[in-house]
């Protein structure tokens, strides 16, 4: 489903050259799902980013779904992510003036989907919102709204979700919630999971784990949970 | 249909409402104003056109060759006939040297000939209009008339050979002018009596004016192929070669309703771009958002495309909507003033307002746009990176392009636009360079000041690249806004000082030496309190130099042709002002009289300082060396002359006297009196022209005056839009500062003294731009005198920092009476 050859991602500052990915290959199988782990810095997210298309590696190659990505333009690699890629982050990204069911059906309009409310209303009920369907973001807690994240990234069935930390924002007790609704949706449409987490209890939870230090991969193993 | 439901959510969301605002405001002040002015135009034209009794007259020496008439038919216009002439009536013994006036029976085309059945009538109720001249074998006459000639209605006057019976007096009549050309008192008759009265002989100085009316665009066609057939006899006169005086009053009042549309376009362009921008910021989430959810640039680009057409057109409508009803109010506020009938307004009066939504969208609704859709879509993981976006300095040429474009086309006016670019440059430039200066020094100066001011101009510094495009936007709506108010005044003021109240409106002439006494004593009586009295000779000029005049100027100087009136003063009036030369305090050559020359006059006959003239007053000579030329307003309603002599020149010529004299109407029967007192008086009456022109000039005052205000509204508009593009960040400040333990004091302190600030500066370059404007315009633009004007640095200093710093706190208000931490909660 995923596969990441030599990824290093160099960018200009002031300072000088700055290397922040250096060398980094993995592989995901379809279904599998993965984390990405490492301390503040240590590129976690910039890979993430890469190996979902948002952004272009210095060198390297990112095939997803059969397709490179690093060959292909921006229009081509957000037809790649259109069909194929779903994304829960951790600051939710709702939009503040649509309603919890106006954000699920936003990527379905976008893509032309045919019944974007039914979809729309069937994943919020399956993530328990089914009474905050007309409630906008600012009405709702922190769980509440990744819950609707969720249910926006699943809404498109997906064949791969990338998550940013998607527990980072809440308290342990909402995030042990959030990361159970993630794995069942995950286990229940067979999608592939690609999350970054500094929390050891999530990273457990998936069956292949790789850490980051200063952009490199320092440690690359199944986890004993999954 | 996913663009309708974006910008739908946008709506709801308040994220379009403030660009919708401007850009509605935008186009409903231009179509209130291009409609507005439309009908004003068109019903000032038609009346100024009652000057004339027609859209265009033809005026000649000659009766009019009968080929004109077919031509006219062919393009349907209406046509009349006035010929006008001096001939002595008679009555029994009684004699009078009369303007008589044959009109043809569609007389007048354009315009109201009153008429009564009491002489010197003024209530309204004993005054009716008539339909058409007077019929054959009547004649209508001028009420001083009846006393000269001792007659009443009712009775018989003779013309030349022809008898015929006074009917009605006549109160007023269109085309009377303002030029009293006719000193005698009025008769009008039928066109086909005029024959038998056997007045009119070969050499006779008669005016014949072939009177036309009909839709401006025929007129000109029709007009293009009457003037080959022209001789130099003949010449088309038009409103404005009638009255140069009122021209010149139309003239300015329009323009100064065209700067109003263009300095609301421009203060709304202004709350547009701000309100584009904001949108555009606030969008760049999303955008990243949608991006990572698959959406492509170009599908970007048509979403956001598609929803500002939409809104822009929506916009569009409903300011055009309600722009028309804006003017249609205006209009009943207007007319219930003044007895002007406004026409309907033209459609091509909606084109401007169109144009204005769509140059809106294209130059200011778009740039800040422009570059959203290549918000690369890793923003959504890395908040931290900055988004390219359009640089204000792009935003603002594009601005001033579209500016330059809307300005020429409204105004077709290179001078204003020019003037108007001119000082908007400047500005923004002084602006730039101020405020870095500014905010520099308030840095200093912040390190030393108390708690509420550092706080108060940390807050300037930290926003400083903001702070710095508020202040321009302030400083640009300030300048407009103190440029358009001073203007106003200085146009009030203009037209009421040609015409003030009280400006006297009739003049007396022929009084007799012994008679100045007895008729100044006689009016000293009735409080009525005549203007000087001028000694009057009639005199025609024969020589220049020495020589004979050359037909060339003969043929400029129609003057040369005719008897003109010689005077003498020793006090110029005020209205006069010498433009070469020197008035009789410095003319010191002896045994030689002065003569001082009217400008256009001398221009005509080509005389210079020092040239001799000699003149020829009833077989005896008069000659004068040229000691100044002056200017003259003719339109003071003064009596003004040609030829002014030094004192003692006409001593021995047997002068008679005029003057002029304001007469209330009340004491219209005044000139009853006089004439029956003293017959060979001749009184010319203007108050029926004066009231006229004050009543024109009364309804351009009172559009200018509204239009002011609709400016001003957009004005505030803009001020309240660049304070909203900064609140959140501010809000979020405060709240945090709340959440800190500031006080609600401390913090309203600050918030005063930072808005008051921005407002101070802001003046302070917006009364240097309005200067540069005004008098750039009052230059090139109004071509009236240059004044300093010093409200508009009071009032644009002092003002603006109250205003703004007052817009400032109202804006924070929430702020500081939320609870921090629901306020935090909320701006998160």
């Amino acid at each position: 489903m995923l596969q990441a050859q030599a990824l290093t991602k160099r960018v200009t500052t002031a300072a000088g050259t700055l290397t922040i990915l250096s060398e980094v290959s993995l592989q995901v199988s379809a279904g599998d799902s993965l984390a990405i782990t490492g301390a503040s810095g240590s590129g976690k997210s910039t890979l993430l980013g890469i190996l979902a298309g948002l952004d272009q590696p210095s060198s390297g190659s990112v095939i997803l779904h059969q397709h490179d990505l690093t060959a292909l333009s921006e229009e081509k690699r957000a037809r790649v992510r259109a069909e194929h890629v779903g994304f829960v982050f951790q600051s939710f990204q709702l939009l503040p003036g649509l309603t919890a069911l106006e954000n699920v059906m936003m990527p379905l309009e976008l893509h032309g989907v045919d019944n974007a409310r039914g979809k729309a209303e069937f994943f919020l009920t399956r993530v328990g919102l089914n009474d905050r369907l007309q409630h906008y973001p600012q009405q709702l807690s922190g769980g509440e709204q990744q819950r609707v994240a969720i249910a926006r990234a699943f809404a498109s069935e997906p064949d791969i979700l990338f998550a940013d930390e998607p527990t980072g924002n809440l308290d342990s007790t909402t995030g042990a919630h959030v990361i159970d609704l993630l794995f069942e949706l995950n286990r229940e449409h067979n999608t592939t999971l690609v999350l970054v987490t500094h929390e050891q209890r999530l990273a457990e939870r998936c069956r292949q784990r790789v850490s980051l230090e200063g952009g490199k991969v320092v440690e690359r193993r199944p986890c004993e949970a999954a | 249909m996913l663009p309708l439901r974006l910008l739908w959510r946008n709506w709801r969301s308040g994220e379009v409402r403030i660009l919708a605002g401007a850009l509605i405001l935008a186009v409903a002040v231009v179509s209130c104003i291009s409609m507005f002015t439309d009908r004003l135009d068109t019903a000032l034209t038609a009346q100024s056109h009652t000057f004339l009794g027609a859209d265009r007259v033809v005026r000649s020496s000659q009766p009019r060759p009968p080929e004109w008439q077919p031509l006219a038919d062919k393009y349907q216009l209406g046509t009349a006939t006035t010929i006008r002439f001096n001939s002595m009536v008679y009555s029994g013994d009684n004699m009078h040297l009369a303007s008589v006036k044959a009109v043809s029976a569609a007389y007048p085309l354009l315009g109201e000939l009153t008429i009564s059945e009491q002489p010197f009538a003024t209530d309204p109720e004993k005054i009716s209009v008539a339909a058409g001249g007077p019929p054959a074998g009547q004649a209508w006459v001028d009420s001083r008339l009846l006393p000269l000639l001792d007659v009443s209605l009712g009775e018989e006057v003779v013309v030349g050979e022809k008898p015929l019976t006074i009917t009605r007096v006549i109160i007023d009549e269109p085309d009377r002018g303002s030029n009293f050309s006719a000193f005698g008192a009025r008769l009008m008759m039928n066109e086909s009596d005029l024959a038998a009265t056997r007045v009119i002989q070969p050499g006779s100085r008669v005016r014949y004016s072939w009177l036309l009316s009909g839709p401006e665009n025929t007129l000109r066609s029709m007009l293009a192929e009457l003037k080959p057939l022209l001789s130099p006899h003949e010449r088309i006169v038009d409103v404005e070669s009638a009255q140069q005086g009122l021209a010149k009053t139309l003239d300015t009042g329009r323009k100064f309703l065209m700067l109003s549309a263009m300095i609301s376009v421009l203060l709304a362009g202004v709350a547009i771009a701000i309100a584009a921008r904001r949108f555009a910021q606030r969008h760049v989430d999303q955008v990243a958002l949608m991006k990572s959810l698959g959406a492509g640039c170009n599908k970007i680009r048509r979403l956001y495309a598609v929803q500002l057409l939409v809104l822009s057109l929506a916009a569009s409508l409903i300011g055009l909507l309600l722009g028309s009803g804006l003017q249609a109010l205006v209009a009943a506020s207007v007319s219930s003033l003044f007895p002007v009938q406004l026409a309907a307004p033209g459609w091509t009066s909606l084109l401007p307002g169109l144009l204005t939504g769509i140059v809106c969208l294209v130059f200011f609704v778009a740039p800040p746009l422009w570059h959203l859709p290549t918000v690369p879509p890793i923003k959504i993981l890395r908040r931290e990176l900055a988004v390219s976006s359009v640089h204000y300095y792009w935003q603002a040429f594009l601005g001033l392009l579209a500016m330059i474009f809307l300005v020429v086309l409204f105004s077709r006016d290179w001078w204003l636009s020019g003037s108007i670019v001119l000082a908007i440059i400047a500005l923004l430039v002084l602006v730039a360079a101020f405020a870095t200066l500014l905010l520099g020094l308030g840095r200093q100066l912040g390190r030393r000041a108390g708690s509420v001011w550092r706080l108060a101009l940390s807050g300037l510094q930290r926003n400083a690249q903001q702070s710095v495009v508020q202040m321009m936007v302030f400083g640009l709506a300030i300048m407009l806004l103190l440029s358009l108010t001073s203007l106003r005044t200085t146009l009030l003021e203009d037209w009421q000082l040609q015409l003030p109240s009280g400006t006297p409106n009739h003049f007396l002439m022929n009084i007799a030496t012994d008679e100045v006494p007895q008729i100044t004593a006689m009016m000293a009586q009735r409080d009525l309190e005549p203007q000087h009295m001028f000694p009057m000779v009639r005199g025609r000029l024969t020589h220049i130099n020495g020589q004979e005049p050359t037909d060339e100027i003969r043929q400029r100087a129609e003057m040369l042709r005719r008897e003109v009136n010689l005077s003498w003063t020793d006090t110029m009036s005020s209205d006069n002002k010498i433009v070469a030369g020197d008035w009789w305090d410095g003319w010191h050559e002896r045994g030689v009289y002065g003569v001082s020359v009217e400008e256009q006059t001398a221009q005509d006959l080509g005389l210079e300082l020092g040239d001799d003239l000699q003149f020829s007053l009833g077989g005896l000579r008069l000659e004068a060396r040229v000691a100044s030329i002056r200017s003259l307003k003719w339109d003071s309603m003064n009596p003004n002359f040609f030829f002014l002599l030094s004192p003692g020149a006409l001593d021995d010529f047997s002068p008679t006297y005029l003057t002029s004299v304001y007469l209330p109407p009340e004491q219209k029967l005044f000139i009853n009196q006089l004439l029956g007192a003293f017959p060979t008086v001749v009184v010319i009456e203007m108050d029926r022209v004066i009231a006229q022109i004050q009543a024109i000039v009364a309804q351009v005052s009172a559009g200018v005056e509204l239009m002011l205000w609709l400016v001003v509204l957009g004005g505030f508009f803009v001020m309240w839009a660049a304070v909203s593009a900064s609140m959140e960040s501010r809000m979020q400040e405060a709240a945090l500062l709340r959440a800190l333990g500031s006080s609600r004091q401390r913090l309203l302190g600050s918030l005063w003294i930072e808005f008051s600030l921005l407002g101070f500066f802001s003046g302070v370059m917006a009364a240097v731009g309005a200067e540069i404007l005004l008098l750039s315009i009052q230059y090139w633009v109004l071509d009236i005198p240059l004044r300093f004007h010093w409200q508009v640095w009071l009032l644009g200093i002092a003002g603006s920092a109250l205003l703004i710093g007052l817009l400032g706190v109202i804006s924070c208000r929430k702020v500081i009476h939320t609870p921090p931490g629901r306020m935090l909660r909320e701006i998160a």
